[in-house]
């Protein structure tokens, strides 16, 4: 506890006191406007027009050409009824368990293993070498991944004759053509995909910790259970929001590997709301209707991550002690 | 900020002057005979048989129009699928184009003015002559964009329909001669799996299953059953046959081991790889594999007509349509007409395409005569019954869906014929109003 203690007693940031600002100083600032214009035009270009067009196309009937038709709730109202809305937001919580959940948990793990056991035992260019292998699905395109684990997953692709070779071949299975086994199927995949991501981030993390607090627990006789409790988990606290944060977000409009892998099928059992909208939009040409489950995606991404900035905001006061 | 106001009054007048010029010089949509420019824009790869039969076209036009450019532009097939609206209604899109067929393509264009009226050049040059009922069914809409009756907005110049595809040197190595009616089929099939051999080829994650479950549904139905389903004629029953029939018998023959039940993840490349490497001895697929395995298989092959079908999945190909905003659509017909002559159409044939209007005796291949002699048989007797996912926007995803469940067994026939109901008359209430 005494380790805790020692973070905990970190002494706050000072708070200065503003200076009021005097006239001239209100003119500068106000310069600074002119800097913000290019961001704020290229904002309201790519974000907030897309944006109020979307709104506004999720209150109308519109095939894509000739003139949209105004609705009214009567997208929203449907989308709450339709099965598949519903069946792809239901598969879009275990896309959570997957691309956030895990990830974040085994990440951790792993990125402290690699820290603290393997970077000390051996020399740090092994370390090095397994989180590059980590990383390593990070840096292929999404969709050539998925390609590549289409055809392992395929019924004579590689893992089912890998199954034969240790001799379970009765085990054999159409992984990905099955209702029952394609979202675990994806599932899995993604976890393969999202696992190096939150490895890099934490061991750059571990890495700004004060190796004085381990030393200083091991004098104390914490075994590395201890170690990893009392000062990984606090001290990497603010990078575990943001790959907490920006893997939700990835995980809720995920769509490249839905795509590539299984199109939403079979059945639904892999539908996403990104892949619901797009199939909407471009199959089925409603737009307007398409729209609304954008919107309604769009939302759900903005609270979520309202509320990861407000808790990291909160714990970072907690942590400053005020 | 007295220069910053300046600097924004400064910017938004230059946006204005800009607007102002631009729509000065974007509103002339009429037609000009002197045109010196032709803007056409097609999707086939450089040697498939249509692109070697439109660059020898562009060849004989602009030799035949001294003094016009001929700008050519590759798009993507989906480039153009997804975006055709918007680049037709703008003034930077061609003056021809190749377009997809069907309702929710060329029918939607058509309906909301954006694609030019053929039909007075199709009577002047005789392009109505060349083309069977059933390929003029995707070039005519109606005013709701519905195929099959109504104005000319796209002419065709290539055909394609589902046949069989059969391995040659695995049915002499089984024993298995090649059948000729649905009885002798399924007598193959049986021998086939006897043997261990899966004898038909599927790709439950795209259109094979779906095609499949047509061509079976074809051989209960008639031309009123497609006019009913495709064309919206009377409502379609999809608890009776042919529809029933069709996924019975679908359901079956995945129960017997003709389809493979691990094949509901497999894409249609899957299958025709599977084909071309030897694995199954049938695939049911379109006329488009032809050419591929033409140039890729080692194997002997053939083909031969789904037993027993007077009518066969298939159509038009895609369609050269006009923009209603062409500024050479002179020119445009003038190039349509080049794509329907003798030449153009045999050289389509002689690389492995299905022309329109050939004549089989000039074609060289004893194998392509063959399948332009089926495909001519198959549209001069009014058989091409289209495909099954044309008749509602988005439907596709929908067979798919509805064929992995019957493929996987998760689902009965019934249960699919459910699935695939509704979103069936959903799509046709949304596009009759009834």
């Amino acid at each position: 506890m005494a380790v805790s203690e020692t973070v905990a007693a970190t002494p706050p940031a000072a708070t200065p006191t503003p200076p009021a600002p005097s006239r001239r100083r209100r003119g500068r600032n106000a310069a600074y406007w002119l800097y913000l214009l290019p961001g704020a035009v290229l904002f309201l270009l790519v974000i907030g027009a897309p944006l109020v067009g979307t709104l506004y196309l999720s209150l109308t009937k519109w095939s894509g050409v000739g003139d949209p038709r105004w609705v009214g709730l009567d997208n929203y109202q449907q989308l709450l009824q339709d099965d598949v809305f519903w069946a792809s937001f239901r598969n879009t919580v275990w896309m959570l368990v997957a691309m956030v959940v895990v990830p974040t948990v085994l990440g951790l793990l792993l990125a402290a293993v690699l820290f603290d056991v393997i970077g000390r035992r051996f020399k740090p260019r092994t370390a090095a070498a397994l989180r590059a292998a980590f990383y390593l699905p990070q840096v292929l395109p999404v969709v050539v991944a998925g390609i590549v684990w289409g055809w392992i997953l395929r019924p004579d692709g590689a893992f089912n004759s890998l199954l034969d070779a240790v001799g379970l071949g009765a085990l054999r299975h159409d992984w990905l053509g099955d209702p029952g086994t394609a979202l675990p199927a994806v599932m899995a995949v993604m976890i393969w995909v999202q696992i190096g991501y939150p490895v890099v981030v934490f061991m750059a993390a571990l890495q700004r910790v004060d190796p004085e607090l381990y030393e200083a627990a091991e004098v104390d006789g914490a075994n590395w259970l201890h170690r990893f409790r009392a000062i990984t988990l606090p001290q990497i606290r603010p990078e575990t929001f943001v790959v907490a944060l920006t893997c939700t977000i990835a995980a809720l409009k995920v769509f490249g590997p839905i795509f590539a892998l299984t199109r939403g099928g079979p059945d639904n059992a892999t539908n996403v709301p990104s892949y619901f909208a797009y199939y909407t939009f471009f199959k089925k040409l409603q737009v307007g209707y398409g729209s609304a489950i954008s919107t309604v995606l769009t939302l759900i991404i903005v609270v979520v991550a309202g509320v990861f900035i407000w808790m990291q905001a909160r714990s970072e006061r907690r942590d400053r002690g005020f | 900020m007295q220069r910053f106001r300046r600097l924004v009054a400064a910017i938004a007048l230059a946006a204005t002057a800009t607007t102002t010029v631009a729509a000065c010089g974007g509103g002339d949509n009429g037609d000009s005979n002197d045109a010196k420019v032709l803007k056409l824009w097609h999707y086939e790869s450089e040697n498939s048989a249509m692109g070697v039969g439109w660059n020898r076209a562009i060849e004989l036009f602009k030799s035949e129009h001294p003094g016009v450019e001929v700008r050519f532009e590759r798009k993507a097939f989906e480039q153009i699928q997804q975006n055709a609206g918007m680049i037709i209604n703008s003034s930077e899109g061609p003056d021809i184009m190749e377009y997809n067929k069907g309702n929710a393509t060329a029918g939607l264009l058509s309906s909301q003015g954006l694609l030019a009226d053929l039909s007075s050049e199709a009577d002047k040059r005789g392009w109505a002559g060349k083309l069977s009922p059933s390929l003029q069914t995707t070039a005519r809409y109606s005013d709701k964009g519905v195929m099959g009756s109504g104005k000319w907005f796209g002419v065709p110049n290539y055909g394609e329909y589902v046949t069989v595809y059969y391995n040659k040197d695995l049915f002499q190595s089984n024993g298995v001669k090649v059948p000729t009616t649905m009885a002798e089929m399924t007598a193959a099939m049986d021998t086939f799996v006897g043997k261990g051999v899966t004898p038909l080829g599927m790709a439950g994650a795209e259109y094979p299953a779906g095609q499949l479950f047509y061509q079976l549904a074809l051989s209960k139905g008639d031309r009123q059953f497609v006019d009913n389903y495709q064309l919206y004629k009377n409502p379609v029953d999809f608890k009776a046959d042919p529809l029933k029939y069709g996924a019975d018998t679908f359901a079956q023959w995945v129960q017997k081991g003709y389809v493979a039940k691990n094949s509901a993840s497999l894409k249609a490349e899957d299958m025709g790889t599977a084909f071309i490497g030897g694995k199954v001895p049938m695939i049911v697929s379109g006329s488009w594999w032809y050419g591929r395995f033409k140039t890729e298989m080692k194997a002997n092959w053939d083909t031969f007509l789904f037993p027993g079908n007077t009518l066969q999945a298939g159509s038009s190909g895609n369609l050269w349509v006009v923009p209603e905003n062409s500024k050479a659509k002179s020119l445009a017909y003038d190039f349509i007409d080049i794509t329907l002559r003798p030449e153009i159409q045999d050289l389509i044939g002689n690389n492995g395409g299905v022309p329109v209007a050939a004549d089989a005796s000039k074609i060289s291949d004893p194998k392509d005569r063959k399948l332009i002699e089926d495909f001519n048989t198959v549209s001069k007797s009014d058989g091409l019954a289209f495909y099954p996912d044309w008749p509602v926007p988005g439907y596709y995803d929908v067979l798919v869906s509805g064929f992995q469940g019957l493929i996987n067994g998760s689902k009965s026939p019934d249960q699919v014929l459910d699935t695939i109901a509704k979103p069936y008359a959903d799509g046709v209430k949304e596009i009759t109003g009834k």
